[in-house]
């Protein structure tokens, strides 16, 4: 390696060894991963979203495989905050910070799950999953409506002092007015995107590819529009941005740091690449190496603007 | 009867060795694995849809689970063997990947097969690419009593690895749907009449092939007081219980992720209405 890059970031409270955590829903409870990479190479997990009770998830079909991409339906089958607390975070290293994400139908719902979670000594941080895509009655409309936003955002930052994420749907006009919600609701960060809604077909039944009808599209086929969204949304508030979207390389990562994020979720390629994380991880210290950037956190927000003028 | 404890998974990049045509839509793939920790049979390892090249492809994204065929260690790690069926876009760029290219290996995988009580007789019923998933656990089951094995397909030329089924020693039936060679009908049939014969009380039937042949061979065994334990396929993104992409849903409520808790289960264990 060449000279050393300080990795290290701060996500809005929460301290990363290096920017790169692994996005909801697609690390498991994080233990799934331990057979393949020691998990404090990376700066972190984002455990899958919990809700008050177990829930079991959709019938099949759940996944389809689209073009650089795929769809999910899984009903965000978890095994429910309690049970998480009790079995699963003792599992986990204790040098490694773990973000709780929290989903549910009401809003004094997703507070009691937050209750649950604040205090909680292996809890780095709470995301808020505002935006999943796939549940009816789900957080599809917490995303989607400024009011509705609103309101979620200061419930739950009335249970906690906790460094407090938002994740946001995609599935909006202008994301820059869910952030700017979100900032003066007093969350600390936000993460962005979640799942793009997407539907594909069966021709042999003409019916969905999925049991559910509709699902959330992900992979390296959303990354340019995330990349889009980040860059909005960074230049609309000033609390930090966790960038989520097709990463499956440093290269890809480095690019929603320029483009604003402090931190990246790496998500689909944990299927694909039971190492991507850590992969991920290397790449962007790489990156930054050959740059000539002595600390990561000197490349977010460095997007560059063509000269003006023709 | 319980399985074997289960190795690590590992992810590596293995070098193909040979992937040749073995008639009908039939391939096999030979990989060298470097540090394959070893793998029970009935288990699988998710493998890259096409080599790893330089230019870097993410499309088809998703890896594509495959049974492990035959497991043969060497030094500094093992040559597996995988037969695959070229059916869609995953195993088209398979099939064309040659001699000397690398493929992602993600293994071992999955549950595997319980074995025979020592004395007892095994059936195992295999069609289509769930024949893949049987030759290991013939091989073993060989040490325990009697192995029959039943093999289905459509015509004589579509059966994937006759001869080294023939080669174990053991007995091997099939049937062709289209009488070109064995029985004329379907597997299961054969089932039933291997369950008829004198001395079969004891019998445990296997079965591993497309879902309607192994609801049938469940309902055979079942109906006659047999047990039967099926190896499921199914759609995953990843191979190791976090996508939860395979689940199916359990008699008693609940899902069971084919990749986690099985591939094998028991066939009471399997709702079959809502199996894909």
């Amino acid at each position: 390696m060449t000279a050393a890059v300080d990795c290290a970031v701060n996500l809005g409270g929460i301290a990363l060894r290096n920017p790169v955590l692994t996005a909801s829903g697609t690390f498991g409870y994080g233990n799934e991963f331990a057979p393949f990479f020691d998990l404090e190479r990376i700066g972190g997990i984002v455990a899958k979203s919990l809700t008050l009770e177990p829930r079991a998830g959709n019938l099949p079909p759940r996944i389809a495989e689209t073009p650089a991409g795929m769809l999910n339906a899984i009903g965000l089958e978890n095994v429910g905050v309690d049970a998480f607390v009790a079995e699963k975070l003792p599992l986990l290293p204790a040098g490694l910070p773990v973000v709780a994400s929290v989903f549910e139908t009401e809003i004094e719902r997703y507070a009691e799950v937050c209750k649950r979670l604040a205090g909680v000594p292996r809890i780095s941080g709470l995301e808020i999953n505002a935006s999943c895509p796939h549940v009816k009655s789900g957080g599809i409309e917490f995303g989607q409506r400024p009011e509705l936003l609103a309101r979620l955002v200061r419930e739950v930052r009335r249970t906690t002092p906790m460094p407090l994420l938002v994740k946001l749907s995609p599935n909006v006009t202008d994301i820059r007015e869910m952030a700017r919600v979100c900032e003066g609701e007093g969350a600390d960060g936000i993460s962005l995107i979640n799942t793009l809604q997407a539907l594909d077909v069966d021709l042999a039944t003409r019916r969905p590819v999925l049991r559910n009808g509709l699902g959330g599209l992900s992979g390296p086929a959303i990354r340019p529009v995330a990349l889009r969204m980040v860059w909005q949304a960074s230049q609309a508030v000033k609390i930090p941005i966790c960038g989520i979207g097709g990463i499956l390389s440093g290269e890809d990562a480095v690019k929603f740091l320029v483009c604003g994020a402090t931190a990246v979720q790496v998500g689909t390629a944990n299927y694909l690449n039971p190492m991507a994380a850590v992969e991920v991880a290397e790449g962007i210290e790489r990156y930054a190496a050959e740059q000539g950037f002595g600390r990561v956190a000197d490349l977010v927000g460095t997007l560059r603007p063509f000269p003006s003028g023709r | 009867m319980s399985a074997a404890p289960r190795a690590t998974a590992i992810r590596v990049d293995a070098e193909v060795r040979a992937n040749v045509d073995e008639g009908g839509a039939n391939r096999r793939l030979r990989l060298g694995v470097p540090d394959w920790p070893g793998s029970a049979p009935g288990q699988f390892a998710m493998l890259s849809p096409g080599p790893l090249g330089a230019a870097e492809r993410f499309d088809p994204l998703l890896p594509r689970p495959m049974a492990v065929y035959r497991a043969r260690p060497e030094a500094g790690g093992a040559e597996l063997e995988i037969l695959y069926k070229v059916s869609g876009r995953g195993t088209r760029l398979l099939a064309g990947t040659q001699a000397g290219e690398k493929v992602r290996v993600v293994g071992p995988l999955g549950v595997g097969f319980p074995l025979p009580e020592a004395g007892q007789r095994a059936l195992l019923v295999g069609g289509g690419t769930g024949i893949a998933s049987l030759y290991e656990l013939a091989a073993a089951a060989r040490s325990r009593g009697p192995v029959v094995v039943l093999l289905g397909a459509r015509a004589a030329g579509d059966l994937m690895g006759r001869e080294d089924f023939v080669a174990l020693g053991i007995e091997l039936r099939i049937a062709t749907e289209d009488g070109s060679e064995g029985w004329s009908g379907r597997v299961t049939e054969l089932l039933e009449h291997a369950l008829a014969e004198p001395g079969a009380d004891g019998d445990l039937v296997y079965a591993c092939g497309p879902t309607p042949m192994m609801r049938r061979a469940a309902e055979v065994a079942v109906a006659l007081g047999r047990r039967c334990i099926v190896s499921l396929e199914n759609r995953m993104a990843c191979g190791f219980g976090v996508c939860l992409g395979c689940a199916v849903p359990r008699p008693e409520g609940g899902f069971a992720l084919v990749c986690r808790d099985g591939p094998v289960l028991d066939a009471a264990a399997v709702r079959w209405e809502e199996t894909p």
